[in-house]
């Protein structure tokens, strides 16, 4: 027996059988084991191994046909790597709170930026909200956050920082006070903070049936890119077709000019 | 005596015996204290010498007296350590407070040292007595035994202890330099009988993104 960390004296150690099986090892960390499988992960969250595991890039010939099924978000592909092989791995994102959602046969879409890692039996798929990713099908996924998640049932108006994804429900809409919206001083004033702007005159709305995933904290986690989507006529944020006009000025005034129709 | 007033503060109950603890660390006490400045850690002047050499910098401060001290460090998490004879290896930056009689000491560590961006050599502490690091997130305790050796993100590595061989291993191909990566591409792997400390998050390496 090793005699270091004897059971009983001071903090848990851990070893290969005492680790579990795809689950939390503490609040911030979470084991994988693999058996020949595979697993999805963002690059460089690994944090320590056992047993033999191998890391290849998403463009790793070998794995065309899985990321043909389970990928479908070609432009970020060098953000994430495919873990194959056997034992147990530790997975860890800059001490954040760190957890495991199952789904079956269920569709759930999350910032980018919170997604760590997920069995290719999901498919991940670019959402036509900018910077979320949606997941669909069933299998197990871990997302990372700032302070544990909260969950909450439409209807709810969030905080745009607070959400970290949402499952079930259609997608949501941007819902402003009625004050921030009326007149030019409303405008202004939501601008420039002067005569008191409380902050929180913007919300994300969900409604129908679902569930919305929030954050206990409002500092964002650092965005993965998600990709480019095509460039067509009717995609969202798909190239460079926006309506135009005159050019905005800083400090969005462009909306002042479009409200007095220049 | 070493206790943990909560997971981010060390407190220190003292009679009359030294601790020694990372410079400047201190945030409150009752009773007498006095607090000196170890120049070179308190390893004379062979120990100055050898930290300037080496880069493996870590400047202690030793206190005395009798009551209670407490010491943080940056909100970081605190673990403590009980050392019976054997040695520690941690980075210096990770030390935080250490028994009086505990000896510190520096140590050549190899290529991990370099891929973390910690350089080639490390700290290590030997005695018996209690020793406390600091971790970014509360470290797990990993075993090794010969029949199952670990691997460990540089990034990730805070300290060891025990009859441990490590050997680092590269995963850099031709693959890497296209960024085609596992993004993994620098692990340290450990070998033999002992236990690894890790933290739930990594440190800025200059293999991070590779």
């Amino acid at each position: 027996m090793s005699p270091y960390g004897t059971p009983g004296t001071g903090p848990v150690v851990h070893d290969p059988v005492t680790l579990p099986a795809d689950d939390n090892v503490d609040p911030y960390t979470f084991c994988v084991e693999l058996k020949g499988t595979q697993w999805f992960m963002q690059k460089g969250k690994m944090i320590a191994y056992y047993g033999a595991i191998d890391f290849n890039g998403v463009g790793h010939g070998r794995l065309d046909r899985l990321v043909r099924t389970s990928f479908h978000s070609p432009l970020h592909a060098s953000d994430w790597v495919v873990a194959e092989g056997s034992g147990k791995m530790l997975l860890a994102d800059r001490a954040f709170d760190v957890n495991s959602y199952d789904l079956a046969d269920g569709n759930l879409t999350i910032r980018s930026g919170n997604l760590l890692a997920f069995q290719p039996s999901l498919s991940l798929k670019q959402s036509i909200v900018p910077g979320f990713l949606t997941l669909i099908g069933t299998g197990k996924f871990v997302a990372a956050s700032n302070g544990p998640v909260v969950f909450m049932e439409p209807p709810i108006r969030v905080d745009p920082q607070a959400l970290v994804g949402w499952a079930d429900c259609p997608s949501p809409c941007h819902h402003y006070d009625h004050g921030y919206m009326t007149g030019v001083m409303g405008g202004l004033r939501a601008m420039t903070g002067l005569g008191g702007a409380s902050g929180e005159e913007h919300q994300f709305e969900f409604v129908g049936a679902g569930t919305v995933l929030l954050q206990s904290s409002e500092a964002l986690m650092a965005e993965q890119a998600t990709g480019a989507p095509p460039n067509e006529p009717g995609v969202p944020g798909g190239g460079p077709g926006q309506p135009g006009g005159a050019p905005r000025l800083p400090g969005q005034l462009g909306d002042l000019q479009r409200r007095f129709g220049l | 005596m070493f206790r943990l007033q909560s997971s981010k503060v060390l407190a220190v109950d003292m009679t009359g015996d030294a601790v020694k603890a990372k410079n400047g660390s201190m945030v409150a006490y009752d009773g007498e204290m006095a607090f000196k400045k170890l120049s070179g850690g308190g390893e004379g002047i062979r120990g100055m010498v050898t930290r300037r050499l080496t880069g493996e910098q870590m400047t202690l401060m030793e206190v005395k007296g009798h009551g209670t001290c407490f010491f943080a460090d940056r909100a970081s998490e605190i673990n403590l350590v009980g050392l019976r004879g054997d040695t520690l290896y941690v980075e210096s930056s990770n030390l935080l407070a250490t028994d009086g009689g505990l000896r510190t000491g520096t140590t050549f560590t190899g290529l991990r040292g370099a891929s973390q961006g910690n350089g080639l050599f490390t700290t290590t502490v030997e005695g018996h007595g209690q020793a406390a690091l600091l971790s970014d997130g509360p470290a797990v305790l990993l075993r090794v035994a010969p029949q199952y050796p670990l691997t460990v993100d540089p990034g990730a590595y805070v300290a060891h202890q025990g009859n441990l061989r490590q050997s680092f291993q590269s995963g850099v191909t031709f693959r890497t330099l296209m960024g085609e990566g596992g993004g993994e591409a620098f692990q340290i792997r450990f070998e033999g009988d002992g236990v690894v400390y890790v933290q739930p998050s990594e440190r800025n390496t200059i293999a991070g993104d590779v």
